[in-house]
């Protein structure tokens, strides 16, 4: 229980960076609503919620990063929300990033000071670059050859650097955006201690992580996030793991049972999709089935590996090992690569449906005629009547608004170029169907119907494979549920086991034993 | 219509997309049609205010000068719309065609000429292809190299020497054709485009450039072989500057390594004038036809008005710099 004092800071001091009711939205959706934070000099402060919650939206925005909508950002009782990155780094503000944002070709000292590099006359001056680097190195105690190009560093390492390059702007304020995603118990360990270190010095820290057991380990107080909006702020003594996950998920399941469209597993149906031993970048060695009829789907945190494990199965990216057979009409046949997966009858909803499941700057009809090509043409000139009949087909039967088959895909609205991109696939009659986070960014009433497509083609015999960070969507149309940690399964759960609570708590790892 | 009910707590996607800016409008609708305004702004302005403008002999001059790059820049088109910015190595392609022409149907005949130049037209798309396409090379540097490549080829193939089609054969007869008032040039010119404009709008290799040059990963992922699509724009390309080539040759009845300098940017100029966009997926071959079209009257009209070749390089570069400019407001405008 490493340095966790008794009597939480957060008591003792006044807060020196605050958030006062920030709000923020990105088109039509809330990613932070009317949230207020705290944080006191030496407090570690934990912020949870599930993907989507709003986390990272609110640390950039204490960043500067980005502009709140509404609110205030408070650095020492100085608002500093508007001034940009430049003035919440002056006012002593630094985020070490999620994702890592290194320049590999550069040297660590280089990158430690990016953005920062002294200099005379124009000249980088080396040597203090090479001092400030050291000395930065020397405070969160790692030792590495400050010549050394990034690139050739562990991932750990460079985050190690990441951290590195944060401390040395001497900031008072210390924000973690998921900094233990990539690394090992041991290194995590290590960096636990650091944090614990860094904020006996006075720093205010910010810690944001999905991993409960860290959060009860090394944090003061922990706020929750829920949609965008605040939940709670409790002590970390005040509450036990289980009620933290609660609060994450919390939605109100007392009172009716959500409606769900998920039912049992049929031991009887053909098992279309085999996945044997799958190995790519970030999965390691996973088995799957899917049967004729059922909608299996795969939960887990972001960067649990079931994107690159979907796409590695279908050949969409490549795999390093393991072997996939699609059964139609009792035929197997060997997938081993996406144009065999094609032929085999995938259909195949990206994750990014702007980069890469739609061509924005071409009409709906075209987006949809696309992979059915073949079909729309005789010889290989395309047949312009058949395929726009085939299009305003199409758009009918998922509900396009409005079902204007000639306007750019770009010009529609986050929930209707998912439905063009359901509607590219339905065309080809799909026998495996394969969803990668279908509804991100959808309205309400465009998922409701995207659930009901799905079912559908399920209904009518394709066997569906669905990726979603979206917990109450993933109960709902799941028949059966396999959650992914660390590239791996961790637990399989049928419709009348899987709960909020049973799927995050594989999730996330945290020791909570069995939900009810 | 559950969609909008729900959503009305919150702002509204659609309401803001709605209320774009008018200044993005103005650019989008200048970037899309503006060609076909300015053209007729000018040829009518041109009718009536330039002496010798409107004479049949200018505008048959007007299109004589315009059939060779119009060939090029339609078969370039595909490389455009692909998204591979252009194909550089036409200036190597185009005088390849013409010496091609005259020095080997000089000694083996026209069939055998046609022959070799549809060969080099396939190496170069190939080249060009493959290293674009499935290597994933920089167009723009592996085009500036098979240039070098190919430029020296010629030179040494040829000798350095200049190539003159002798009197009274096929070549020098189609250079001088014509049917009623239009000289044979322009007549290929035109059919060459609306062939290769129904073959961008009409086939499945077109859409699949069309899509790939939109976006490539949604094209992949949709089933297109995005190498076969890169390889086939330069391939188009090539047989394009090839036909230039010929047209060229036939109408100076001349032929030497150096005749082509400058076809890459003119071509390009007619593409991106005509409104083709540079980031790839959206064009057309009669657009380009358009664009050639006008970048020669404008040419035409400083001739005729005493102004020198450096002023119409200066034209022809300001030109451009004003529509990519156009073509990139009005692409930020939709995002």
């Amino acid at each position: 229980m490493g340095g966790k004092v008794d009597q939480s800071p957060a008591q003792a001091a006044r807060p020196l960076v605050e958030a006062r009711s920030v709000s923020k939205h990105f088109g039509g959706v809330f990613a932070v609503d009317d949230v207020s934070l705290e944080v006191a000099p030496g407090e570690i402060h934990g912020l949870v919620g599930e993907n989507g919650a709003g986390k990272s939206t609110l640390m950039r925005v204490l960043a500067g990063i980005l502009n709140p909508d509404q609110g205030e950002v408070l650095i020492d009782g100085e608002n500093v929300a508007g001034g940009g990155a430049r003035a919440a780094l002056d006012a002593g503000v630094a985020l070490v990033h999620q994702e890592l944002s290194l320049i590999p070709e550069m040297t660590v000292a280089e990158n430690i000071l990016l953005g920062s590099t002294p200099s005379t006359m124009g000249f980088t001056n080396t040597s203090e670059l090479k001092r400030r680097a050291a000395e930065a190195l020397e405070e969160i105690n790692i030792s590495v050859d400050l010549d050394e190009p990034v690139a050739r560093l562990s991932v750990a390492l460079r985050q190690f650097v990441e951290i590195a390059r944060a401390v040395a702007r001497h900031p008072r304020v210390l924000i973690f955006d998921e900094p233990t995603a990539t690394l090992t118990p041991a290194e995590t360990d290590y960096l636990l201690e650091m944090i614990d270190r860094l904020a006996d010095q006075g720093m205010a820290i910010v810690y944001i992580s999905h991993r409960i057991p860290e959060i009860f380990r090394i944090c003061h107080r922990v706020t929750t996030l829920r949609d965008g909006k605040h939940v709670d702020t409790v002590n970390i003594d005040d509450i036990t793991p289980n009620e933290l996950i609660d609060k994450m998920v919390g939605r109100e399941l007392s009172g009716d049972a959500p409606v769900r469209s998920s039912r049992g597993i049929d031991e009887s149906a053909e098992v279309v999709l085999r996945a044997v031993g799958i190995e790519a970048p970030g999965v390691s060695g996973v088995d799957l089935e899917v049967r004729a009829g059922e909608i299996v789907g795969l939960g887990g945190l972001v960067g649990a590996g079931r994107t690159e494990l979907v796409r590695a199965i279908i050949g969409a990216d490549p795999r390093t090992g393991g072997d996939v057979t699609i059964t139609r009409d009792g035929k197997a046949r060997n997938i081993s690569s996406y144009g065999s997966a094609l032929n085999a009858g995938v259909a195949f909803i990206p994750e990014e449906r702007r980069t890469d499941g739609l061509a924005l700057t071409m009409t709906v009809a075209d987006n949809i005629a696309l992979p059915n090509r073949a079909a729309l043409s005789s010889g290989s000139v395309l047949r312009l009547n058949k395929i726009a009949s085939f299009a305003k087909k199409l758009v009918d039967i998922v509900g396009l608004r409005p079902p204007k088959i000639e306007n750019e895909a770009g010009a529609f609205s986050g929930g209707n170029q998912q439905k063009v991109v359901l509607a590219k696939w339905l065309g080809r009659e799909p026998k495996i169907v394969v969803l990668d986070e279908p509804t991100r960014g959808v309205d309400v009433g465009a998922k409701a119907e995207i659930h009901r497509l799905v079912r559908e083609l399920a209904d009518n015999g394709a066997a569906v494979l669905v990726v979603s960070s979206d917990l109450p969507e993933l109960l709902d149309m799941s028949d059966l549920i396999h959650v992914m940690r660390d590239g791996a399964v961790v637990g399989s759960l049928s419709a009348d086991e899987a709960t909020e609570n049973s799927v995050m708590s594989l999730a996330a790892g945290g020791q909570v034993g069995e939900a009810k | 219509m559950t969609a909008s009910n729900v959503e009305t707590a919150a702002p509204s996607r659609s309401n803001t997309d709605n209320l774009a800016p008018r200044s993005a409008v103005v650019t989008g609708w200048l970037a899309d049609r503006g060609i076909f305004v300015v053209t007729a702004v000018v040829v009518v302005l041109s009718a009536i205010f330039v002496d010798g403008f409107a004479s049949l002999d200018n505008i048959t001059d007007v299109f004589n000068r315009a059939a060779p790059i119009g060939i090029v820049a339609a078969g370039m088109t595909f490389v455009v719309i692909s998204a591979n910015y252009l194909d550089l190595s036409v200036v190597a392609q185009v005088a390849t065609g013409a010496v091609v022409l005259i020095g080997v149907s000089n000694s083996r005949g026209l069939v055998v000429a046609v022959l070799v130049a549809a060969v080099i037209a396939v190496i170069y798309g190939a080249v060009n292809g493959i290293a674009v396409g499935v290597f994933k090379a920089n167009a723009v540097i592996v085009t500036l190299s098979t240039t070098f490549i190919g430029l020296g080829l010629l030179r040494w193939a040829s000798g350095g020497s200049i190539y003159f089609g002798s009197e009274g054969t096929l070549i020098r007869r189609f250079g001088t054709f014509e049917i009623g008032p239009f000289p044979l040039s322009m007549i290929a010119l035109v059919l060459i485009a609306l062939l290769l404009e129904f073959v961008l709008n009409r086939t499945t290799f077109g859409f699949a450039v069309k899509s790939f040059g939109s976006n490539p990963a949604a094209a992949r992922l949709a089933g297109v072989d995005t190498a076969r699509v890169v390889i086939g724009a330069f391939t188009f390309s090539a047989f394009g500057a090839m036909l230039g080539g010929f047209v060229l040759g036939a109408f100076s009845n001349t032929a030497v390594s150096a005749m082509s300098s400058g076809y890459d940017f003119r071509a390009l100029a007619a593409i991106i004038v005509g409104g083709t966009s540079v980031f790839g997926g959206k064009g057309s071959v009669l657009r380009t036809l358009l664009g050639v079209v006008f970048v020669s009257i404008l040419t035409n009209l400083m001739v005729l008005s005493g102004l020198g070749f450096g002023y119409q390089q200066m034209a022809i570069g300001g030109l451009i710099v004003v529509a990519v400019s156009v073509d990139a407001l009005a692409r930020k405008a939709t995002r």
